[in-house]
């Protein structure tokens, strides 16, 4: 090497047609980044991919038998079992085009708009709508890799129990299997391919209102649920009777629609599982043509858009200044006045950007709003005036879905905040505080927001179902020490298995971290709630019938067994509270930046 | 050849860019100075075609920016550059060979010459989430010349470079001028400016205060000072004295 000037360059780059060197040069970028990942993954972190197979084992092996169970149970026991599968297929697939057209056309407008190597790709001789592909191609990949973890075990179930014809034995042909993969992955192209148009469309039209577009559909689609799932909850006559089932099937008419791609998906799955092959083949063009025809309006919009949207996006810069939050501030110093100052002000830094980010709230106001509205109908659904025992069932379930909901909040939210706060440790590293502080910070800003929201709804839930004040002071210390608990165990994981390299929280809680913080935060739910939850359920089971009381569960002993499952639960609450932010705190002191 | 024809650019209420003229020719090395938020990096991005003019005309080698003709033509390192984490640094180059169409015997030929140039070698064959920021630095600018380009628009190049990588890299500028290439840079660095440029563009809150070669600016503003000092002079900026009260106080002497 030498520090002269090099030699004169000369021309020779090839003339002749470019975009096959283009696409051949975007798939071996993908196939090398797979490959070099999968090696990394390999030599580096085999246990941690071990793990990530065997959870996914697991994950699918749950759901094939949970829904082999409910297969056997509809084909065994009810009536009109076809037209019930045919329904439950049609929601199911309606929900998932939802979902998929939702979160596709999310990644879609991140990967297109928002991510550098877009901005990187625009640069080189790459057809837009090449680069579109290429993204498109990324962004589906990610976006439906659960809909196959998902679709997959319901339809191995389906094809087990079927009966092609009422002699038959059960089982589908052996062609439905690797079929019913062919009808998943061209479903998918058609809410992926919207997904990306309105991605496209909203950068072009609304380049700076991204945000307020997210919250408004977020919110649509909640009131449509919430619409669908009023309506259920309405439907007259005694529940599980023939009459009140085909109540249900009736409201339930408009996922039946001809137009819907759910049905057609639904119906070439039903007929391929029964060997009616040229249905299966007409349902499988239907959805094939009109898969092929969104992805073509989407390239060819990409094609005259993309650039142009980028550019409006990369200029719609708010110019917007941001309020203060003074009064906030002064209330939140004055309130949480016994707290060390320096935990206080990393406590409104955290609340501030939660706040400004319309994404992270308003998803978590969706999802307790829509609890808060079904608790606010209990009366309305009649469960107050039901018996002890039903009202304690669903009093438990109640609780048991607001901490569910918690849990994802606590994993999407409150897990990544300590990796995103790696990039601006320079700043944080030398202000004059512990390192442990920042932890602690964020343990009581999650434990904060935790309580405030899932307390009142318990209670509300609890108030609703006219449950007795024991009863009420038990949910509202089993939710305390929840929340507690998963705020523990997403700051501590979040410190010990942070991913300091992405910056999309998103993408962070999907992670190996994220996903592992999930998985102990079920648990940890799941341990809670039925310590409690089963001394309560024996005992009201006995109350139903006086004779079968004693042999159950008496009042002394449902005490006994109460004080113990409290203790206990107080016990592994604290454990999951400590134990993982100490190794969080430790983990962190260690930490280089 | 770069040319910019009334070229203006809205963010909202802001203008970023206002009514800019100017024509880089082939063989120039262009330096655009000017303050901070004063438009070169909009302005670059709109050769470029990342962003489109909101009035004006951009074009590049006689092609509208954006369009893949200009495209073909252009290198690019911009001010934060992007490598792909899980490539190495010569599967990058190749990819980038591959996206130019560049022939394969050409392509890896140029792509051991860059690794040469730049001094790559113990390095080149990691993954690029390993590399120090200089070494990125030094693979983006490999990636920006490895297919030849006849157009090189550079932002702030030479953060993060060691003075040696930075000495290749100023030669490579030259070289690529004088091969006639257009060269256009974004520095701060007035003194890089002065050494290296044919031309220097000052710009200030979107609009073109001078274009000119050194002594032409120089002759223009009736100053014979330094390039920093014409500068401070044409962008009307005082420059207070980064001394706090406190220090103030220490300096002073106490009656």
């Amino acid at each position: 090497m030498s520090l002269a000037l090099p030699e004169p360059i000369a021309a020779r780059v090839e003339a002749g047609p470019l975009d096959g060197r283009v696409a051949r040069g975007l798939r071996w970028l993908r196939w090398r980044q797979l490959r070099n990942t999968l090696g990394v993954m390999v030599a580096d972190s085999r246990l941690r991919a071990s793990m990530i197979a065997f959870c996914s084992a697991v994950f699918w092996a749950g759901l094939f038998l949970l829904f082999l169970g409910s297969f056997q149970f509809i084909a065994g026991y009810v009536d009109l079992a076809n037209t019930i599968v045919e329904y439950l297929f049609s929601m199911f697939f309606l929900s998932l085009l939802a979902m998929l057209l939702f979160s596709n056309g999310i990644i879609v407008y991140a990967a297109l708009f928002r991510s550098r190597e877009a901005a990187f790709l625009l640069t080189t001789p790459a057809s837009t709508d090449r680069i579109f592909a290429h993204k498109f191609a990324e962004a589906v990949g990610f976006s439906s890799w659960g809909f196959f973890l998902l679709g997959s075990p319901l339809l191995v179930a389906y094809g087990l129990t079927i009966r092609p014809d009422p002699t038959a034995a059960a089982g589908s042909p052996a062609v439905f299997y690797p079929l019913f993969m062919v009808f998943l992955a061209v479903f998918v192209l058609i809410p992926s391919s919207l997904g990306a148009i309105v991605a496209l469309v909203v950068a072009n039209v609304f380049p700076k209102r991204e945000k307020s577009v997210l919250v408004l559909t977020a919110a649509a689609a909640a009131a449509a649920a919430a619409y669908v799932g009023w309506r259920l909850w309405r439907t007259p006559g005694e529940a599980l009777t023939g009459d009140w089932l085909g109540g249900v099937l009736n409201r339930l008419a408009f996922c039946q629609h001809p137009l819907w791609p759910s049905r057609w998906m639904s119906a070439g799955i039903m007929a391929s599982a029964k060997g009616e092959w040229k249905t299966a083949a007409y349902y499988l063009m239907i959805l094939s043509s009109h898969a092929g025809l969104a992805y073509l309006v989407a390239a060819v919009l990409a094609r005259d858009l993309y650039r142009r949207g980028y550019s409006r996006v990369q200029g719609g810069r708010s110019s917007r200044k941001r309020r203060g939050f003074r009064l906030m501030d002064a209330a939140f110093h004055r309130l949480f006045f016994f707290l060390p100052h320096p935990i206080r002000l990393l406590i409104l830094k955290d609340l501030r950007t939660f706040l400004r980010d319309s994404t992270q709230w308003s998803q978590f106001l969706i999802f307790f709003g829509l609890l808060g509205f079904y608790f606010l109908n209990i009366p309305r659904l009649g469960y107050g005036a039901q018996s002890p025992y039903w009202r304690n069932l669903v009093s438990f379930l109640n609780l048991s879905v607001t901490a569910l909901i918690l849990s994802t909040f606590t994993s999407r939210f409150i897990f990544p905040l300590l990796s995103l706060e790696g990039r601006n440790f320079w700043a944080l590293g030398l202000l004059p505080l512990r390192r442990d502080h920042i932890l602690w910070g964020k343990f009581a800003f999650s434990a904060g927001i935790s309580l405030i929201s899932t307390e009142f709804l318990v209670v509300l839930s609890d108030l609703m179902l006219q449950m007795n004040p024991w009863m009420i002071l038990l949910h509202v210390g089993m939710i305390a020490v929840l929340c507690l608990g998963l705020s523990g165990i997403s700051v501590g994981l979040g410190a010990r298995l942070p991913n300091l390299r992405e910056s999309d929280p998103s993408k962070i809680a999907a992670g190996f971290g994220g996903t592992f913080n999930l998985l102990v935060s079920l648990v940890f739910i799941f341990t809670v709630v039925t310590a409690l939850a089963i001394p309560c359920h024996l005992y009201f089971v006995g109350q139903e019938n006086a004779e079968s009381a004693r042999f159950i569960l008496s009042r002394s002993g449902l005490r006994f067994w109460l004080t113990t499952a409290s203790l206990a639960s107080l016990a592994l609450g604290a454990a999951a509270t400590i134990i993982p932010l100490r190794i969080g705190i430790k983990a962190f002191n260690r930490m280089e930046f | 050849m770069i040319e910019l024809r009334g070229v203006g650019k809205s963010f909202g209420s802001k203008r970023a860019v206002d009514g800019l003229d100017l024509t880089v020719r082939p063989g120039e090395l262009f330096a655009f100075l000017g303050p901070n938020g004063a438009g070169k990096t909009t302005t670059i991005k709109m050769i470029c075609g990342l962003l489109s003019p909101s009035q004006g005309e951009v074009l590049v080698g006689g092609h509208p920016a954006g369009s893949e003709g200009a495209r073909r033509l252009l290198g690019y390192v911009p001010d934060q550059p992007y490598l792909y984490d899980k490539l190495t640094g010569r599967e990058f180059l190749r990819f980038i060979v591959e996206m130019y169409g560049v022939g394969r015997a050409a392509g890896a030929a140029r792509i051991e010459e860059m690794i040469d140039t730049f001094e790559m070698a113990e390095f080149i064959d990691d993954l690029c989430e390993g590399y120090s920021q200089g070494m990125k630095q030094r693979v983006v600018f490999a990636s920006a010349l490895v297919h030849e380009p006849k157009v090189l628009v550079v932002d702030e190049p030479l953060v993060g470079l060691d003075p040696r990588s930075a000495r290749i890299v100023k030669n490579m500028f030259v070289s690529q001028a004088r091969a006639g290439a257009t060269v256009l840079m974004s520095i701060h660095l007035l003194g890089i400016a002065e050494e290296l440029a044919d031309v220097i563009g000052i710009v200030d809150r979107g609009k073109m205060l001078a274009v000119g070669t050194l002594d032409e600016l120089r002759a223009e503003s009736r100053h014979g000072g330094s390039l920093e000092d014409l500068f401070l002079k044409l962008t009307d900026h005082d420059v207070p004295r980064a001394v706090s009260s406190v220090a103030r106080a220490r300096l002073e002497p106490t009656p």
